[in-house]
């Protein structure tokens, strides 16, 4: 899968769903948001599939974040330490994000490109709560959710892009205008109002109402996989061009990984972008699963969880040197 | 001409979206832009519903509010955000052409719950009931026909009652939620 898509490195799509008798977050009870969690407790307790539950008030803050940096939750969530919680699906498909903006956010996940793997695994959990639950639903509106931005399928389908020379070249203006023209919009790694470290982009939906989730689909995926060949002819021609260059800055970003003995997380996105692209182009030997793996394990929580204790700023940068070193020390 | 959006700065770019080919036209200033960019879109949206409210000349009995929940239209305009799912009924007008300028359609396409365990039950009794209603037309039993065709009818009906909110199918999760306790 990876192979294939070089340039994406995973899907998802995320499901906005209310119950009927409950009021929206903004004007929900504590006691109403305990009964919105325990009543999808009850439901998914009864199915074979198992789910992890984490309630945001009873985790630690490290783990929440930790959340956040495999995107398994969002950082509105992050912050709605009271009345939140999330459900993971044992293999990691699936993760239900409760009381966030909407009373249900029924998340699918795949690698690479391939949205409706993701879609069918967050149908799977939508079908068993709506055996047992009711849904707000309209005939002319479809699912009712908080945000009208979202009204309708409830659908989000998200891809993640790794576009570097795309904006390098500042060619991600006109990228944004591709994907704007069919309704579709391009953000940061963890999606609204976010940076796109290590030229991480997420490409997804903007309009909700009105189209099938089949057809949401398939726009997305449509202009993925032109912006993806737009990102691959860009590096291809960089590379004609200037292959002395193009190497060498490749080279000099997976010498500072492996003998580096601290690094601060700015620059490890700087030097991870460089790792991948010299992967997805077969100048080394690290495979873009290694790669995908240490943009999740260098983040802070994830090095801080792995530490098991508290570390100053100098010893987590430190930590990911180590770690890094540890981990490409094979491939070199 | 000041920002459509923060109505404090000078407006200096001009922004034309097309989504289902409706065009809107947002004239904001940079900051607001900035924003826009960063694909703050419900602030956006909250722009474009306060761009369509009346005029504070009008009247303030506009404020529509939200039976169920006591949300005011003016809250909505402020956040983007509704309260409750029966909003969408309290807020119609305001909504209508909201969801025409952003999601450039107003008819919803695609998946849907499931009828319920009593709705599945419903459907069931009406088709046997019209297939008896036409074995007893071609049988020619009149009598027996009417018969069926009011129970027919009057199954059609209670489909009615069934739309209200809070259905059985919530009660029942509830009631084996306090088994499990």
């Amino acid at each position: 899968m990876h192979n294939e898509h070089p340039i994406i490195l995973s899907s998802r799509v995320r499901l906005a769903r209310n119950l009927q008798d409950i009021p929206f977050r903004t004007r929900m009870t504590p006691e109403q948001a305990d009964n919105c969690i325990e009543r999808v407790l009850a439901v998914l307790r009864d199915e074979t599939d198992i789910y992890h539950y984490y309630p945001m008030r009873g985790i630690k803050e490290n783990l929440r974040q930790k959340m956040v940096e495999s995107h398994q939750i969002s950082p509105d969530l992050f912050k709605n330490d009271d009345l939140g919680a999330a459900l993971v699906r044992n293999d990691e498909k699936v993760v239900l994000m409760v009381n966030e903006e909407d009373h249900l956010r029924i998340q699918g996940f795949g690698p690479g490109l391939d949205l409706p793997a993701a879609a069918q695994a967050a149908y799977e959990t939508e079908d068993a709560l709506q055996r047992k639950l009711n849904f707000a639903f309209d005939e002319q509106w479809g699912y009712l959710t908080a945000c009208p931005t979202n009204t309708g399928t409830g659908m989000r389908a998200s891809v993640m892009l790794h576009l570097p020379m795309l904006a390098l070249l500042k060619q991600m203006g006109k990228v944004t205008q591709l994907a704007a023209k069919v309704g579709l919009t391009i953000r940061g790694i963890y999606g609204e109002g976010s940076e796109a470290l290590g030229h991480v982009y997420q490409l997804s939906n903007q309009v909700t109402l009105g189209r099938t989730e089949n057809e949401i689909i398939e726009a997305v995926t449509a202009v993925a996989g032109q912006i993806e060949s737009m990102e691959k002819n860009c590096r291809e021609k960089a590379w004609e061009k200037d292959p002395l260059s193009f190497e060498d800055q490749l080279e000099r970003s997976m010498g500072l990984m492996c003998f580096a003995r601290k690094m601060a997380v700015k620059e490890f996105f700087v030097h991870w972008s460089n790792l991948r692209v010299a992967s997805a182009m077969g100048k080394t030997g690290v495979p873009l699963s290694v790669c995908d793996m240490l943009l999740k394990k260098a983040q802070r929580a994830h090095l801080l969880a792995e530490a098991g204790k508290e570390l100053s700023e100098k010893e987590i940068d430190a930590r990911r040197s180590d770690m890094l070193r540890s981990t490409l020390s094979i491939y070199h | 001409m000041l920002c459509e959006e923060c109505n404090v700065r000078p407006a200096e770019v001009t922004i034309t979206t097309v989504i289902g080919g409706e065009k809107t036209v947002r004239h904001l200033c940079r900051d607001c832009m900035k924003k826009y960019q960063n694909g703050d879109i419900s602030s956006l949206m909250a722009a474009i519903l306060s761009s369509m409210t009346p005029r504070k000349t009008e009247n303030a009995e506009t404020d529509a509010v939200c039976p169920n929940c006591g949300m005011h239209i003016s809250q909505f305009r402020k956040s983007g955000v509704l309260g409750c799912a029966e909003c969408y009924q309290a807020f119609k007008e305001e909504l209508r052409p909201l969801f025409t300028r952003i999601q450039g359609r107003t008819q919803h396409a695609g998946r849907r719950p499931p009828a319920s365990p009593e709705e599945q039950e419903r459907i069931r009794k009406m088709e046997e009931l019209r297939k008896k209603l036409e074995d007893a037309v071609q049988a020619e039993e009149y009598e027996m026909a009417a018969r069926f065709r009011d129970e027919l009818k009057e199954l059609q009906q209670s489909k009615v009652q069934e739309a209200e909110p809070g259905s059985a199918a919530i009660k029942d999760v509830q009631k084996e939620e306090g088994k499990d306790a």
